[in-house]
């Protein structure tokens, strides 16, 4: 008893189940990366920002083009092997279509793994800095003598759990606790969840006493022996602490008070990027705290040049010219992104920037190839927002990981079934080649059609 | 489940023959259409009647807002029971009053509940997968292992989506749609963004949808590859192609709500901004987002999903409606052809209306003009495929069996449903009765006393072929008429409500809104004179149809009871059927053994006339099956080229 | 559906033949996405359409769209319908929005 056309096509519609099935599912798959695009053209078609043109690695992204398109020949080739009944032949081409996706993979991976160490900060006045943090960005809040934990009376969203939430920001050991019947406690699992039974005991208490419908929170007060300084990133927190706050609330609800020590991102910049400030000249970035007037200067000048080579190439012969720089995406970049890359601007004799990061060479010597970029202190209230290059930062880099995310999950997918096809169908190779065949076609439109959304990922993303 | 291992218990007489595999392959791992379609109905029950408990709870805060829920302190306290009500639904109800957020979490649930994993999976999944192949005369899906796959993905996110009530956060909170900016910004403070009721259903929700594309791609292949010798597709019955389109509105319509819900996970959990414009600010805060991104993009995504979802819903009682009524009144389905026709145009122009769903959101004039032409075109095939049913009762010798009486409920009650959204394609119109009630009469209209009745029907109708016995006919009928009774009492007074300005999301049903809300009619005057005459006092004001509609509700829930007792005490207890086609019906599902066996015929069954051969002139009996060249024999597979004998009416 | 043995010779050399152009025509996406046409949206344009070539060569010859089965035709005629539906119906909503100044 077995399913009809599984191997042979059926008569009348010529096709065998699985390549019905597989149509219909690729189908589907259009449907979904037509959801994604048409969300890519809304997002772009609405951006209040330039979109971003060439920042992604081009490089990367057409060898990743050429790897996908080689993997895609591979796979025809293996199922004519099968076809020809060339075993051997049928498994070395899988084998480099397997290889092809890993490498696709693997390129993938150093791709994203830059981004995420990679940083923008937006000033208040619109001003992007881009750059790495070298200690990433944490907030220092000192003076701390006590904390308030809040255990939920019944099952809640935020409960306290100090031990995964509070401790480990604790800079240096965490001191012994004084709970408020004075026993001296090192704050652990064990000891927490003495701490925790024992509140929730006196809530349902109380609870039982006042004739109260619900359990209350109870607050446990910690005492601790000598003030604490904690040092956190803000993404940890409950919610964004306020400038001057003088209290923080972690993830569990454990408040405490005291005073920021330091709030101030450490910068390493190497980018400006101007195309949103109004006022280009009076950018905070040039503040003499920040980048300086040296830097200004810098930006001044390749601004100048960039104009003059502008007005050459597009002039009209009449003193003006054949083109609105404002309308040209990559015009106003030139003017208004400059590129950091020394630690010092280069004396406007020089070349460019290139020219003076070779000429700051030997500072590598130090060990730290940072050096070669300024490093500045940004204050928080001049920083609007800031975020690695990630889904956060904009809907760009959103749309770029949601994309590429997905494609990728289908590059794996794709290579698993194929790697199966190869690794455990061996009898079936053997035994029916002709139902290997058909599957290894299906396989292959399934491969097929993931090149075929890069081909349509690849200039939307990195190039256009 | 238990249902599920009673029903197939008898399957062991017809399969000895067959290797015998062990309870847990034959009933948990099957690959078996036939299990895994009663795995589908019975899940797609259980949630049904889940989906209606959350509402019962909802209807009490509504008629009684700030006042406990009856019995909950008895409930608070059985062992076990008591805890599991407790952490679900107690915590946000102190003494038993439910607050706004509990009213949010239940309605939220309720929309999801049954729509995707109640009347989906029990109209489409588990009817398609027991009947179709039958039908179609195969003896399994396509892919049977896919569609075991397809069952447990679908189960794994029925059960994401009840245990998210027992999370710290509870239960999603922003109403089915996950409209964002709210839904991607609400309740981002708690302690695991990952264990956030929130996070679970869109979660679930991706593993839902590839669960129904699984579904869908198994059965279209098998509708396109597997028919047997002799049927054509326009010998095919309708509940196939009905099937076949919804598969398509399955298939197609899911991806850009994947799209949707990955987006949404991604602004939940990444920070991403793609649903949250610049400057959006909570709180008097602004948000730590990029901003860029479109509120308005979502909702595309959404309802270009949830328009054809509503066809969805609606087709597959159709399919059930054009086998009940052609063999309960003995006549002909009137218009087949024109139904195919009407329902492949259906399916089609389901795609091209969703924004009328979105007139209040800021889009142009061009635009929602568009949209407002496209929704009054489908209107045009809607009423030929009711027009089609309701014809089809002309002239014929009606059997008032349970499902012939929830057949002919189901035309008038869509009726209602369908005129009333007649109104709702007009912009103009729209913007008034946006998000009231009466949207949500309109649509439970259709898919309440017009759907959930179609698909009673159509258990009454397939349950001798599952099981060998036939349900009691008396405690259908004591089904039927509270049900239609209760489901009239509750949405017919919403229609007033509605336009009165009653709003959908109103947990206390207006009463914080007395000065409008506490206008009256001689509806309520009637209402509040009706409840006198009980000793109750009900205020004569449209507030006062809030209890009208709570009791309506209550009668409902009463009237489950005969079918609930009815459904598990027949697997034993029912009437013995005669033959295997105790209906007297044409398709070729009352072909195969009752129940049948796996693999299903125990004959070549060959296809040589049309669906719908009923009352043939001429003939002695009243019918005349599909796989039968003269009465009482059964075609040859040689047979089969032959064209067919009779032609469609 | 090519299946003795010379056809599939003949396919091989035709696939090979298919590869080397899609190479081509990605070095030309590269190489002309760093020309500056006049406007930015006749780049977008000019990318697109040579995107819109590679993608056909993949699914006509890779894919054997070019000699497929009516039916399969017939559902992607019908997906490529809703796609199109669902990028101009998303992008005239994005571009037509309700200006109150008209009131």
């Amino acid at each position: 008893m077995d399913i009809p056309y599984t191997v042979t096509a059926r008569p009348d519609t010529g096709l065998y189940n699985a390549k019905v099935g597989i149509w219909l599912f690729l189908a589907s798959e259009v449907m979904l990366f037509g959801g994604l695009f048409s969300s890519y053209i809304f997002l772009r078609v609405g951006a209040d920002y330039p979109w971003p043109v060439h920042e992604l690695n081009v490089t990367m992204g057409f060898i990743n083009t050429l790897v996908l398109i080689g993997s895609s020949v591979t796979v025809l080739l293996a199922w004519a092997s099968i076809k020809l009944r060339k075993f051997t032949a049928y498994k070395v081409y899988m084998a480099i279509t397997i290889a092809c996706a890993m490498t696709f993979m693997v390129i993938k991976s150093f791709e994203y793994r830059a981004k995420f160490t990679h940083y923008s900060a937006t000033l208040t006045d619109g001003t992007i800095l881009t750059g790495h943090l070298p200690h990433g960005f944490e907030i220092e809040f000192g003076g701390v003598n006590e904390l308030t934990l809040t255990v939920a009376g019944r099952k809640s969203a935020v409960d306290a759990d100090p031990v995964s939430y509070v401790l480990p920001y604790i800079k240096g050991d965490a001191p012994k606790f004084k709970t408020e019947d004075g026993k001296e406690i090192t704050l652990d699992a064990n000891s927490f969840a003495q701490l925790r039974a024992e509140a929730h005991g006196k809530a349902e208490a109380k609870a039982k006493a006042d004739n109260m419908l619900q359990v209350p929170n109870w607050t446990i007060k910690l005492t601790a022996a000598s003030p604490i300084t904690f040092s956190f990133p803000p993404s940890k927190l409950l919610a964004k602490p306020a400038l001057d706050a003088k209290s923080i609330t972690f993830r569990d609800g454990t408040l405490i008070e005291g005073k920021i020590i330091n709030d101030k991102m450490t910068l390493e910049v190497d980018g400006v990027d101007l195309r949103g400030t109004p006022e280009k000249d009076k950018s905070l970035a040039w503040n003499e705290h920040y980048l300086g007037s040296v830097w200004k200067n810098a930006f001044i000048h390749q601004r100048d040049e960039a104009i003059a080579e502008f007005n050459k190439e597009f002039n009209d012969g009449n003193g003006g010219t054949t083109r609105d720089p404002t309308k040209s995406a990559s015009q106003q970049k030139k003017l208004f992104y400059m590129h950091i890359e020394s630690a010092t601007p280069a004396a406007h004799g020089e070349e460019g920037p290139k020219h003076s990061a070779e000429a700051h060479a030997p500072a590598e010597e130090h060990g730290a190839a940072h050096t070669h970029h300024p490093e500045l202190h940004l204050e928080r209230k001049d920083v609007l927002f800031y975020s690695n290059f990630t889904p956060k930062l904009n809907s760009y880099y959103a749309i770029y990981f949601t994309l590429t995310g997905l494609h990728g999950l289908h590059v794996i997918a794709g290579a698993s079934v194929l790697a199966y096809f190869l690794i455990f169908d061996g009898r079936r190779l053997r035994e029916d080649p002709e139902h290997m065949a058909n599957r290894v076609e299906v396989g292959g439109l399934f491969w097929h059609f993931v090149d075929l959304v890069w081909i349509f990922l690849f200039p939307l993303l990195y190039l256009l | 489940m238990s249902a599920a291992a009673h029903t197939h218990d008898q399957a062991h007489d017809h399969s000895h023959d067959h290797h015998e595999p062990g309870f847990i392959q034959k009933y948990i791992w099957s690959t078996d259409h036939k299990v895994i379609g009663v795995q589908y109905a019975i899940s797609g029950l259980i949630f049904l009647l889940f989906g209606f408990m959350l509402m019962m709870l909802m209807r009490w805060s509504i008629a009684y807002p700030g006042q406990p829920i009856p019995g909950f302190t008895i409930i608070s306290s059985i062992p076990g029971v008591g805890w599991i009500f407790e952490q679900a639904i107690g915590r946000w109800a102190p003494g038993g009053v439910i607050n706004g957020e509990l009213y949010n979490m239940l309605g939220a649930m309720h929309g999801t509940i049954m729509v995707f994993l109640g009347i989906v999976p029990l109209g489409f999944a588990g009817f398609v997968n027991f009947v179709m192949p039958l039908q179609i005369g195969t003896i399994d899906m396509a892919f049977p292992r896919l569609n075991m796959w397809s069952f447990w993905l679908f189960f794994i996110s029925g059960i994401g989506m009840f245990a998210s009530f027992f999370l710290g956060t509870g239960s999603v909170q922003t109403g089915w749609t996950m409209y964002s900016p709210l839904a991607s910004t609400t309740n981002l403070a708690v302690t695991n963004i990952w264990l956030h009721g929130h996070t679970w259903w869109l979660l679930s929700m991706v593993f839902n949808i590839s669960a129904s594309l699984l579904g869908s791609v198994n059965v279209i292949t098998t509708i396109i590859n597997l028919r047997v010798k002799g049927m054509t597709w326009m010998r095919m019955p309708f509940f196939c192609w009905a099937m076949f389109v919804v598969a398509f509105l399955l298939l197609l319509a899911f991806p850009p709500l994947e799209v949707a819900a990955l987006l949404q996970l991604s602004d939940r959990v990444f920070g991403s901004s793609f649903f949250l414009p610049t400057g959006l600010m909570e709180g008097g805060q602004h948000l730590d987002i990029s901003g860029g991104g479109s509120p308005l993009l979502y909702q595309h995504l959404f309802w270009f999903l949830a328009h054809p979802e509503v066809y969805v819903l609606i087709l597959p009682a159709f399919a059930i409606l054009a086998e009940v009524i052609p063999a309960n009144t003995r006549r002909p389905l009137w218009g087949y052809k024109a139904m195919v026709y009407g329902v492949l145009t259906l399916g089609f122009l389901s795609f091209l209306v969703w924004a009328h769903h979105m007139y209040l959101t800021g889009m142009g004039t061009m635009i929602s003009t568009y949209f407002q032409i496209t929704t009054v075109l489908i209107s045009v095939p809607s009423v030929i495929l009711l027009t089609g049913l309701m014809i089809s009762l002309w002239g014929g010798s009606i059997r008032f069996t349970p499902q012939m009486l929830f057949a002919s409920a189901f035309l008038p009650m869509f009726g209602i449903g369908g005129l009333t959204g007649l109104p709702l394609a007009f912009t103009f119109i729209d913007l008034a009765l946006h998000d009231t009630y009466y949207v949500i009469a309109h649509f439970h209209y259709v898919v309440a006393p017009g759907t959930i009745f179609a698909l009673f029907a159509g258990v009454y109708h397939w349950y001798p072929k599952v099981t060998g016995r036939i349900m009691n006919d008396f405690l259908g009928k004591l089904h039927f008429w509270p049900s239609l009774l209760g489901m009239n009492m509750i949405f017919a007074p919403m229609f007033i409500q509605g336009m009165a300005g009653f709003h959908r999301r109103w947990y206390d049903g207006g009463k914080y809104f007395e000065q409008t809300s506490g206008a009256s009619n001689w509806f309520t005057e009637l209402n509040s004179n009706f409840f006198a005459l009980f000793g109750m006092e009900v205020s004569n004001s449209l507030l006062g149809l809030n209890v009208l509609v709570s009791f309506g509700a209550f009668i409902l829930a009463i009237g489950q009871v005969p079918f609930i007792l009815n459904f598990f005490l027949s697997v034993k207890g029912g009437k013995k059927v005669e033959s295997d086609n105790p209906w007297n019906a044409t398709t070729l599902e009352w072909a195969a053994p009752t129940p049948p066996p796996h693999g299903n015929f125990d004959f070549e069954p060959v296809v040589v006339r049309g669906p719908y051969e009923y009352s043939v002139p001429g003939m002695d009996q009243d019918y005349f099956p599909q796989w039968e060249s003269e009465p009482g024999k059964r075609a040859e597979p040689s047979a089969a080229p032959a064209p067919a004998a009779a032609a469609h009416h | 559906m090519a299946d003795s043995p010379e056809e599939i010779h003949k396919s091989i050399k035709k696939i090979l033949w298919v590869g080397g152009l899609l190479v081509i025509c990605t070095g030309l996406t590269v190489w002309l996405s760093f020309v500056e046409l006049p406007t930015h949206s006749l780049n977008i344009i000019v990318g697109m359409i040579l995107a819109t070539i590679k993608a056909a060569l993949v699914a006509l010859i890779f894919m054997h769209l070019n000699h497929e089965k009516v039916i399969i035709y017939k559902f992607l005629f019908f997906t490529f319908a809703f796609v199109l539906a669902l990028f101009l119906l998303f992008y005239f909503s994005s571009i037509d929005p309700l200006v109150f100044s008209q009131f």
